[in-house]
């Protein structure tokens, strides 16, 4: 079991990204909270060692994009959608934000782990491939069909 | 603002709010709590389960072996006049000896026969220096065996006879019952003279087991004569005390003094070997033949008794029989007198 001093970094370190990942794949703030705790826990009970930081957060990628398809396969999950967290998350985003960010989150599925990854977490095709279990160049096709996706909804305002 | 900075700056915008981290770190808080006592509960039910079985383990092996070596089966006792008790394990082996009375204190001073063989131990005792006064003269030493099984006295008997203490000093040896054991001791006697004793009450109710503490076998044995006309009866060797069965085993003899017209003649009777000690059978019953001179000739003693061994008496010499069970051998002399007008 991990100290808790380990635990509270990991939770400032990585819930940023876990929420974003999160915020791909689910689509309410309970689900949301549920796969924290599941993450977390995992975090908490995991033995094993990393052997770098980057092995650390990679754990962490995969930990989550598991936990959220395994939540949406849960029959238990809260299938209510909460207004008001959705509303405090709306206010949250900046307008300028808020287009850009709607428009990826239209994508499919295997579009929008692929482009997070890539762009905001700045993983490489090969290294995204690696994480997710896909072939180097379905990564590259998918990155360059998502990118087309987005800029015909966003029209010339992506450069 | 090229894509790559849109789509940073969008989900940079996305963070995880207070409130998410602070439900996950108390989550993990609660969490962390319940793994930690599962663990110590782990911990301590192993512990617990591995300290019960080696408590069951050690309380099995104890047991095991309390009873293997430390409850007493069987019990012998070395009369003559000091008494003496032998209390043996489930391996023959003696448990504790006891004196029951001052002279056999007096042999036990100085000797130790805890955990040895029970032959090996009455070896000890019999050839002790101690012992060796009272083994002079007609001594009569007894060794009363006592067994929770027949088999097992059986082996303790045919064991106790071929001792050389036994052999080299002529002592008989009797099997007894085991719930002699706790009326003998109850009285404070040793399992020997309580037999005796038990023998003699039926001749004499008034007599005590305090008398027969103050007395040596061989003056119990010669009060047992003197009643059961043990002249008469089968007694000789170990005679009257048949191998096995339960109970005292006597030759009980009554001679029939049969009148004569001419004259007395006192028959002698049979002796005969009363396997069964409930049933008061095994009188002999000899006729006396009136001779025409006046001297009687004991008649042929039969044993009576339901189980009684048949003792033939002719001439007056009544033999006692076997016992039943085959191996009480009794062959007694009696001697009928006839005394003519």
């Amino acid at each position: 079991m991990r100290s808790e001093l380990e635990i509270n970094r990991a939770v400032e370190q990585y819930s940023d990204m876990v929420r974003r990942i999160c915020l791909c794949h689910l689509k309410n703030a309970a689900d949301t909270e549920d796969v924290f705790q599941t993450v977390f826990l995992k975090y908490l009970l995991y033995d094993g060692t990393f052997e770098s930081r980057e092995h650390e957060k990679a754990w962490f990628v995969r930990v989550a994009i598991n936990a959220c398809k395994d939540q949406l396969r849960s029959l238990f999950r809260h299938s209510a959608l909460c207004l008001e967290d959705l509303a405090e998350e709306a206010a949250a985003v900046p307008p300028e934000q808020h287009e850009v960010l709607e428009a990826v989150l239209s994508l499919p599925l295997k579009y929008k782990d692929v482009i997070y990854l890539h762009y905001y977490e700045g993983y490489s095709a090969a290294e995204i491939g690696n994480l997710l279990h896909k072939r180097e160049n379905t990564v590259y096709s998918l990155l360059s069909r998502g990118r087309g996706m987005l800029r015909e909804k966003l029209g010339g305002d992506l450069g | 603002m090229n894509t790559e900075h849109k789509i940073k700056a969008a989900f940079g915008s996305v963070e995880a709010g207070e409130r998410l981290k602070n439900a996950t770190r108390s989550f993990l808080q609660e969490a962390r709590q319940k793994e930690e006592k599962r663990l110590r509960q782990g911990v301590r039910r192993r512990a617990a389960a591995l300290a019960a079985c080696a408590a069951m383990l050690v309380l099995a092996v104890g047991m095991g072996g309390y009873t293997m070596l430390l409850v007493p089966v069987s019990y012998v006792s070395i009369d003559v006049n000091p008494s003496i008790e032998l209390e043996l394990n489930r391996i023959d082996r003696v448990l504790s000896v006891k004196a029951y009375n001052e002279d056999g204190e007096r042999v036990l001073e100085g000797l130790s026969v805890g955990g040895r063989h029970y032959t090996e131990a009455i070896d000890l005792l019999v050839e002790s220096s101690g012992m060796q006064p009272y083994l002079e003269g007609d001594a009569a030493l007894t060794f009363t065996v006592a067994s929770e099984s027949r088999r097992r006295e059986n082996a303790l008997l045919d064991g106790v006879r071929s001792c050389s203490g036994c052999m080299s000093h002529g002592g008989m040896s009797v099997g007894t019952d085991m719930a002699m054991v706790g009326e003998a001791h109850g009285c404070g006697l040793s399992l020997g003279k309580y037999a005796a004793y038990k023998a003699l009450q039926q001749y004499d109710s008034s007599l005590t087991p305090e008398d027969c503490h103050d007395m040596t076998m061989s003056e119990l044995h010669g009060l047992l004569r003197e009643h059961g006309h043990e002249g008469s009866g089968g007694h000789g060797g170990d005679g009257h005390w048949g191998g096995h069965g339960s109970g005292w085993r006597q030759g009980d003899g009554a001679g029939n003094g049969a009148s004569g017209a001419d004259g007395t003649g006192s028959g002698s009777g049979g002796g005969t070997a009363e396997a069964d000690g409930t049933s008061n059978g095994g009188s002999g019953s000899g006729g006396g033949a009136p001779g025409a001179d006046g001297t009687g000739n004991g008649g042929s003693g039969s044993g009576g008794g339901a189980s009684g061994a048949d003792g033939t008496g002719s001439g007056g010499s009544g033999s006692g029989g076997n016992g039943w069970g085959g191996s009480g051998h009794g062959s007694g002399h009696g001697s009928g007198h006839g005394h003519g007008r």
